[in-house]
């Protein structure tokens, strides 16, 4: 036997195997660059289409507030105030603007020209002059919201090349509003309704604060639920179960429903939460009762890896200190494994938060104007809302679909964010 | 005292009283088995009264195995059966109606890698007398704390840093600081489960000091690989081979003139 070096270390370097190690390198960087182009692209898309839905077109008219048509007899009676034609002072002040511009017949233009502002323009008037009853008599200058496809002419989404017929805006409309602009009528401002109102049929009317309640109710209730079950389960199966076929039984099932699609989840809901139980359609509180079983899983597995990476020593070390199973678990055991339960929770429940499928089936994907105050209130849900918006044809439904996602992501960065802040602040001890 | 099935006084005595000595703890047949290994076979054997006894023997002979009997720390472990009897200070301890936590807060146990409680030096020691509820008063538990890891020759070195994280202790200190956990609650026994195997010589030294200061007021058991270590600690070793426990005698007996072979051939390095 030879005791000296062999002389295969000195050949030539550029071998096969070394070839092999930069084609490997090669190949990795290729799929982390093709998802990372795939990344940007999604945000780009979601951003250059929904940023413009954060802002919102007004139309300012200066309108006179009449004592004639408001309040006639000077009562100052709410009921009156209520019941004054609104709808006339806003003609009249369209009519105003509109003198000399047009030589048309007067109720084709009064027509064309109340399409500018929203349906609910006249509401908007009226609450103006209850809660200022000082104005009456007097000319204002008010700020309405322009009608969706006002607001996307403003925000050049309307091309206007294509023949009247089959556009969106008129050509009365359109010299109307670019006379407006020049008078400075016309100003953008930040789109309070889109976080402040619930669905609408009107895109300009519509917000996501009824969808956004709706999720919260919803993950409210699968936090509750599935958060104490999860963690007790945990402990159980980790720290009492009996090592027997019933067990092994469990926990494989309880991986397994981790993978069972969330659809599944949704048709378990309807036909025992809904159908068996009559609990209430469309209500967050069954909403969040089927995500807490479909997070049920994904909290149980991370909250046993997460009891089995406490070290046997720490818990043997306050048993030989005479504390009882139950308190060597409750004062070590478990607030070291504390921050990644917490962890599997967030992600859990993020995951939950993004969930569609499961809520159609319980019926949370009706058209719900209203927002929701109790669980048992009809609502929908921030994904739902996305779902439902992206069906609606109007143009100004797309930027608004796009704005939803852009919010829910917030929610999902958010909670993810936390998420990686316990993991760090809390960092394994031992 | 009359005999029931926990208490055996009368025989303690007897036996006290015919040997003249002070007896800690008599065990007898004790046999314990993994699922169907046997890991500890028919011992028999009596602990003095604040006195060292070393279990020696080569890895995996069982003694640890017995050890871990006399605080019921086995029980944790499933498909281990104990048989046989330990009697300390008279309590059957294997007796159904004793209550295992209560029986392990006065039988103190010290690991053979340090486990203190990733929490600070201070809450190391107060969580036995907390549990317990030995000290409510800030006050009591500030020196029941002191007393402890003085005795444990630690107070000195951690005295500024009571409230720092006991991990940025050095091996040593931690097993010091482990050694002090478990004298806070004033246990009559404690065990010892290689307590130095995982330090260096210097720390060990310092340990063993430890040692021949706390059998003064504790009746101490000790497991060690180290032979060196069982002759300077012990006043009894045991010798243990493949569960059995070969010799059991007087440390001096059993290092200059042991009876068995099989002793002789370990304590002289042959095997083991």
């Amino acid at each position: 036997m030879s005791s000296t070096i062999n002389q295969d270390i000195a050949s030539s370097i550029s071998s096969a195997r070394i070839n092999k190690e930069k084609r490997f390198q090669i190949y990795g960087v290729a799929a982390l660059l093709f998802a990372m182009i795939m990344l940007v692209t999604l945000f780009i898309t979601i951003f250059s289409k929904g940023l413009s839905a954060f802002i919102q077109t007004k139309v300012n008219l200066d309108i006179e507030l009449t004592q004639e048509v408001i309040d006639p007899e000077g009562s100052r009676d709410l009921n009156v105030l209520k019941q004054a034609n609104y709808q006339k002072l806003i003609d009249d002040s369209l009519k105003l603007y509109a003198l000399n511009l047009f030589d048309k017949d007067e109720k084709e233009l009064i027509k064309n020209l109340r399409m500018i502002l929203s349906p609910i323009a006249y509401l908007e008037l009226r609450n103006l002059v209850i809660d200022n009853q000082d104005f009456i008599g007097k000319t204002k200058k008010v700020s309405f919201i322009a009608s969706d496809d006002i607001d996307q002419y403003f925000k050049g989404k309307i091309d206007m090349s294509i023949p009247e017929d089959d556009r969106k805006i008129t050509d009365i409309q359109e010299k109307f509003l670019d006379d407006l602009q020049s008078k400075g009528q016309i100003n953008k401002v930040f789109n309070k309704t889109l976080f402040t109102k619930s669905d609408s049929r009107e895109a300009e009317l519509s917000g996501v604060l009824g969808a956004v309640i709706g999720s919260f109710y919803s993950l409210l209730i699968a936090g509750l639920l599935s958060i104490p079950i999860g963690i007790g389960a945990a402990i159980y199966l980790q720290e009492f179960a009996k090592k027997n076929r019933i067990t092994d039984f469990i926990e494989i099932n309880i991986n397994n429903l981790a993978a069972v699609p969330s659809i599944v989840f949704g048709l378990l809901g309807l036909a025992i939460f809904l159908n068996m139980f009559l609990m209430p359609r469309s209500a967050p509180l069954v909403g969040g009762m089927v995500l807490a079983l479909m997070t049920l899983p994904k909290i149980i597995i991370p909250a046993r890896a997460a009891i089995l990476a406490v070290p046997e020593s720490i818990k043997q070390g306050a048993l030989a200190l005479g504390a009882s199973h139950m308190q060597s678990i409750m004062h070590h055991v478990l607030p070291l494994a504390m921050p990644a339960i917490l962890t599997g929770i967030i992600i859990g429940l993020a995951q939950a938060l993004g969930e569609t499928a499961p809520l159609l089936m319980i019926g949370m994907i009706a058209f719900i104007p209203d927002t929701p105050l109790y669980i048992t209130d009809p609502a929908t849900a921030l994904p739902v809302q996305i779902f439902m918006w992206a069906d609606n044809p109007e143009r100004a439904f797309v930027e608004r679909t796009s704005a939803a996602i852009i919010i829910l992501l917030f929610f999902l960065i958010a909670m993810n964010s936390i998420a990686i802040y316990l993991r760090q602040k809390f960092e394994r001890k031992w | 005292m009359t005999d029931t099935g926990i208490v055996n006084i009368s025989s303690f005595n007897k036996l006290k009283k015919s040997k003249n000595i002070k007896i800690k703890a008599i065990i007898k047949n004790l046999s314990v088995f993994y699922s169907d290994k046997c890991a500890v076979d028919n011992v028999s054997m009596n602990i003095n009264a604040r006195e060292v006894t070393a279990m020696i023997g080569p890895s995996g002979c069982g003694k640890s195995t017995f050890i871990r009997c006399l605080n019921r720390m086995n029980d944790v472990i499933e498909n281990c059966t104990v048989k046989g009897s330990i009697l300390i200070d008279g309590y059957d301890i294997y007796h159904p109606k004793i209550d295992e936590v209560k029986l392990r807060s006065q039988i103190g146990m010290v690991f053979q890698k340090p486990n203190p409680f990733p929490k600070s030096i201070y809450d190391n020691v107060a969580y036995g007398p907390r549990l317990h509820g030995i000290a409510t008063k800030k006050n009591d538990l500030d020196n029941i704390v002191e007393e402890s890891l003085t005795k444990a020759g630690l107070f000195k070195e951690v005295k500024d840093r009571l409230n720092d994280t006991a991990i940025g202790l050095s091996g040593g200190q931690q097993q010091r600081l482990c050694i002090a956990r478990t004298i806070s609650i004033s246990p009559s026994i404690i065990l010892m489960d290689e307590p130095c195997s995982a330090l260096d010589p210097i720390a060990t030294a310092v340990i063993e000091e430890l040692i021949e200061n706390l059998k003064k007021s504790y009746t101490i058991l000790i497991v060690t690989h180290n032979m060196q270590q069982a002759a300077r600690v012990s006043e009894k070793t045991a010798f243990f081979h493949l569960g059995k426990l070969i010799e059991f005698g007087d440390t001096k007996t059993i290092f200059t003139n042991p009876r068995e072979k099989q002793t002789l051939g370990y304590i002289t390095g042959r095997y083991g």
